[in-house]
Parts: C-alpha cells; sequence; structure tokens
C-alpha cells in the first residue's frame, strides 16, 4: 500500500473516531432535549423522532415547580463560593510557587489529600454545627462548605500556572517601584489570568453540581438545582419530560461559560505536572 | 532603594515568613472545614448517637460500632467495601485507558478540533444526579432508547437495571460522565510535552508505538499518576450516579460504600453512629489508597 493511501485511511479512520466521540458525548444530553419536547405519551416511544414539540413540560417546571428559585440559588452560591475560593486557593498557589519554607511540600500534599473526605461522611457534622448556629437551609453555609473542594481544587490548578511565570518579571516591577501587593496585583494576577478563568469554571462546575450537601443542608430557600430530582420521583414514577426539561435548562448557563473559554480550560489541566 | 525598605513589612516576624498571609487564610478554612468535621466523625462513631437525639442520651460505646462491622454482624458491610474496590479499579482503569486513546487520537492536528472539545465538555458541565435520572430512561428495558438502537442492528434488548446489569450500567453512566474530564486532562499533557526527544528519536527509526512506550509514557508519569489518583478518589467515594440511578439496588446489589452510610445514618434509622463508624473505614481505606498513589507520584518525581 503507498504511503499516501496509507496516511489517507489513516485519516478517514480518525475522523470516524472524532464523530464517534462527539455523539457518544452529547447523546444524552440531545436525548434529554428531545424528551423535554415530548408529550407525556410519547416519551414511552424512543422509535418517535419527529413529531410537533410541546413546551408544557418548560411551563410546568418553571410556573408549578419554580425552577427559577433553584437557578437562582445556585448561580449565587456557585460565583459567591467560586470568588471565595479563587481568591483565597490563588494566594496559597502563589506562595507554594514562589515562597520556600519548612514543610511546603508537606502542606501541598495536604492540600490534594482533603479530597479524601467523603461527603456523606462530612455532612452529618456540618449538619449537627450547622443546626446549632441556626443556618441550615443558608447561601452562606454552602458557600462556605464548598470550599471544602474548591479551594485545594484552586491551589492543584494555579500553582503550576504561577510556576510558569518568570520571577524576573515581579523582581522588574518592584525595581519600578511596586510593592509586593502591587506587583502581584498589577502584574501576576493579569499574567495568571487564562489560568484563573480555566480554575473559575471548574470551580463554578463543581459548585453547581454539588448533590450531598445540598441535599442535606437546605429544604427549600436555599435549594440548587441538583436537588431538583427529589421532585420528580413521584409515586406514578419519574415525570420524565420535566425533569428532562429542567436538565436541558439547568445545564445551559455552566454550559455556555464552558464554551466561551474552552482553550483556556484545556491549558490548565496539565496541572504543571509534565516537565521536563 | 529608600522606597524598597519603607513598603517592607514592619513586623519582624511576618519579615521572616513571607508566605504567612497567603497561607493562614486557607489553613484557617481547611481546619474548620476538614479537620473539624473528621475528627467529629471519629468521636461520633464511637456513640450510639441517632439523628435528634439529645445529647443527654447519647452514650459511649467504645470500639463497640466498629466490631459490630468486622464480625459481619451489619448484613452487606464486606459486600459494600467489595463492590466500591471493585468499582474503583474497574471505574479508573477504563477511564484512563479510554481517556489516553481518546487523548492520542486528539493530538493530531484536524479541523474542527474545536468542536470535538465543545462535545467533551457536555458531559463534564451536566449534573450528576439530573443526568443519572436521563440514564434511568435511556437504559429502561421497554421503552429505553439504548434498547431500542440493540433491537434496531439486530441485537437483543438487555434488562439494564436488573441485578444482573445494575452494576454495569452504573459503571457506564459514571466512564460517560468523567472519561472526558481524564481526556482533557492528558490532551493538555500531551501538548506541552517538548519536543527534542520525539525528534532525535524518529532519527534513531524509533515506531510510533516506541515513541509512545519510552518517550510519551515516561514524561507524562506524573499527570497520569495525578489523574488516577483524583479518579479514584472519587469513584471510591461514588455516590451521586447510583443514588439516583439505582437506589442501591436491586436488593443492595450497588449500594456502594457512601450509599450504605447515608442509608444507615439517614434512612428510617438515622444510626448516625454506626453510619461515622462506616465513615470512618471509608476515609481511612480512601487515605490508604491516596497515599500508595503519592508515592508512586514522589518516586516518579525523583527519577
Amino acid at each position: 500500500m503507498s504511503r499516501s493511501k496509507k496516511k489517507r485511511i489513516g485519516r478517514i479512520f480518525l475522523m470516524l473516531a472524532m464523530i464517534c466521540m462527539c455523539m457518544l458525548s452529547i447523546f444524552p444530553y440531545l436525548w434529554m432535549v428531545l424528551v423535554s419536547v415530548k408529550e407525556r405519551v410519547l416519551v414511552y416511544q424512543p422509535e418517535v423522532w419527529f413529531f410537533t414539540p410541546t413546551f408544557e413540560n418548560y411551563k410546568t417546571i418553571f410556573q408549578v415547580h419554580d425552577l427559577g428559585t433553584y437557578m437562582v440559588n445556585s448561580a449565587i452560591v456557585a460565583v459567591a463560593n467560586c470568588v471565595v475560593s479563587l481568591v483565597l486557593g490563588s494566594l496559597t498557589a502563589y506562595s507554594l510557587a514562589r515562597h520556600s519554607f519548612r514543610r511546603k511540600e508537606s502542606f501541598s500534599f495536604f492540600m490534594t489529600f482533603i479530597r479524601i473526605l467523603p461527603a456523606v461522611a462530612s455532612v452529618i457534622p456540618v449538619f449537627v454545627i450547622a443546626a446549632s448556629l441556626q443556618v441550615l437551609d443558608t447561601h452562606g453555609l454552602l458557600i462556605a462548605v464548598y470550599m471544602l473542594f474548591n479551594i485545594p481544587f484552586t491551589v492543584l490548578m494555579m500553582r503550576g500556572f504561577f510556576e510558569e511565570i518568570p520571577r524576573e518579571v515581579e523582581e522588574a516591577a518592584m525595581i519600578d517601584g511596586c510593592s509586593t501587593v502591587q506587583a502581584l496585583l498589577r502584574v501576576v494576577i493579569p499574567l495568571a489570568m487564562p489560568g484563573i478563568v480555566a480554575t473559575a469554571i471548574f470551580c463554578i462546575i463543581n459548585a453547581w453540581n454539588e448533590f450531598v450537601y445540598a441535599m442535606q443542608l437546605t429544604t427549600f430557600s436555599a435549594s440548587t438545582v441538583p436537588t431538583i430530582v427529589q421532585l420528580f420521583k413521584t409515586v406514578t414514577g419519574v415525570v420524565w419530560g420535566e425533569m428532562s426539561a429542567v436538565g436541558t435548562i439547568s445545564t445551559l448557563p455552566v454550559l455556555v461559560f464552558a464554551m466561551l473559554v474552552q482553550k483556556q480550560m484545556v491549558r490548565g489541566l496539565s496541572f504543571g505536572a509534565v516537565k521536563d | 532603594m529608600g522606597r524598597n525598605i519603607k513598603i517592607r513589612p514592619a513586623n519582624p516576624w511576618l519579615r521572616k515568613h513571607p508566605w504567612a498571609p497567603y497561607i493562614f487564610p486557607t489553613a484557617a478554612v481547611m481546619l474548620l472545614l476538614f479537620v473539624v468535621p473528621i475528627l467529629f466523625v471519629f468521636v461520633i462513631s464511637l456513640t450510639n448517637y441517632r439523628l435528634g437525639a439529645e445529647f443527654s442520651q447519647v452514650s459511649f460505646l467504645g470500639f463497640s460500632n466498629f466490631l459490630r462491622l468486622f464480625s459481619g454482624e451489619e448484613s452487606g458491610f464486606y459486600y459494600s467495601i467489595g463492590i466500591s474496590v471493585l468499582f474503583m479499579v474497574l471505574g479508573t482503569a477504563i477511564q484512563l485507558v479510554l481517556g489516553m486513546i481518546c487523548a492520542l487520537l486528539l493530538n493530531h492536528e484536524f479541523k474542527g478540533k474545536s468542536i470535538v472539545i465543545a462535545c467533551l465538555i457536555v458531559p463534564i458541565a451536566m449534573t450528576p444526579s439530573i443526568v443519572s435520572q436521563i440514564w434511568k430512561l435511556m437504559f429502561h428495558g421497554e421503552f429505553g432508547v439504548i434498547n431500542y438502537f440493540l433491537k434496531a442492528v439486530g441485537g437483543q434488548g438487555v434488562q439494564w437495571l436488573d441485578a444482573n446489569h445494575a452494576f454495569l450500567s452504573v459503571l457506564i453512566a459514571t466512564v460517560w460522565q468523567y472519561t472526558p474530564f481524564v481526556t482533557l486532562m492528558l490532551y493538555a499533557g500531551l501538548r506541552s510535552l517538548p519536543e527534542s526527544p520525539y525528534e532525535s528519536a524518529v532519527l534513531d527509526g524509533a515506531n510510533q508505538w516506541q515513541l509512545f512506550r519510552y518517550i510519551t509514557l515516561p514524561l507524562m508519569k506524573n499527570l497520569i499518576a495525578l489523574c488516577a489518583l483524583l479518579r479514584s478518589i472519587d469513584m471510591l467515594k461514588t455516590f451521586d450516579i447510583p443514588y439516583v440511578l439505582t437506589q442501591g439496588g436491586p436488593g443492595n446489589v450497588t449500594r456502594f460504600l457512601g450509599l450504605k452510610i447515608y442509608d444507615t445514618g439517614f434512612g428510617e434509622q438515622n444510626f448516625v453512629g454506626r453510619a461515622s463508624a462506616m465513615a470512618v473505614i471509608l476515609i481511612i481505606l480512601v487515605s490508604l489508597i491516596s497515599l500508595i498513589l503519592f508515592q508512586v507520584m514522589n518516586k516518579s518525581r525523583e527519577s
């Protein structure tokens, strides 16, 4: 077989593999969108692909189930938590990249190790403590609790970014009369911006999708979107159409944000772990 | 120069420990959110505490909650550990291998790559608890779309959520949800590999497999270990997907350790003490596994 022919077959194989990958990745979402616009009887007929769409389900989830409130709660919790986690986590990551001190690597290890704590375990103490402080079912509680996984994630991701920024840039700024804090704010942070954006989207995804704490620590006024699955488990079975409509809408904000920052998102994910 | 001296921290201790203001806030938060709950769980695991009970009714039991677990009195405890570990090993391995294959394919230059990456982001962004409901509908034996496809290509329908297949279904949904993250992580790593070792190896006549085996893999070892670490921790703690997809059933077939803890502590009985004892075991298990993987990472960093 000639070389160019072999190459062309390789191309075709690659394209087919990519198409498969795309289809497999998005199929559940597409199916969810399809089910969300089906009449109730059609939900149980997967062979029907063409039909007049109905938007009843969307009406119901906003008017009856108050999806809007859940979305607002999720947005408040995710954004506020993301900001706090980014500020605290980035400071720590910066220090791990720049300063040297005793037990630095142990501390860094500990930050990753925090991930071992299962939510089903820590939710018990958190519940008891929050109940005695009377902060159950508040946004503040979830914002605080989600720092447990978002700060370590920020530290892990941002350290790699800060290590890539040469020290000389900062030193030059300091010689020009910047203080340490000014150098950080005016030089380092702007240079680390791609990393911050990438970290932000993952923090938001983590907080937006978190289930165990949200389910146990909220009842209504701070309930986030993932807890909504509880509502659709009726005695007669799951209300698939409405459930799908919820899924379609609630994924959109995160999805759109993620698509916008696609490039940065991928870059940061090597966590600075590949070095020559 | 005079200006430089002025902006130095006045506090001599702070001048000696410039890292302190960066580290302490995070350390304090982690102390509150990690150390306090973990100690709390350890203490509760030694008592007969039940949710909503008055503190005066709580009594100290010593290690009897643990003895109960180890003696096999708590039915299905060993089974839960067994399937959780199996799930972790299988799930992590499949995600790593699939993720690596996808990342290597993605690392070629072709048009429309950003579309492929956009598609990969969809599972990452979707809420596990909600998407598991959709999986439940898709897995449905009679009117699920997966069986519809299987029958359309001449295959037979599978009862995906019965006792024989429930574990597999949870695994499929989990692999679908998390493999794209592994793919993007490894792809990001492949992008940042240096070019020079490849150039000289190609001159020496190395083939594709040799390039992968002797250059890519060793360079990526750290990242792969990190990936394995993150994934196996999460797999062992798995909760959302089986909780919605199978509720641990049918029977107890998919009652992973996380679900078992949840049912004991928050189910009808509210045996928080007993649930905490199981949680302690889970914490020890996850810690052991991550310590082993950390060792692997440190070794590869030294070499």
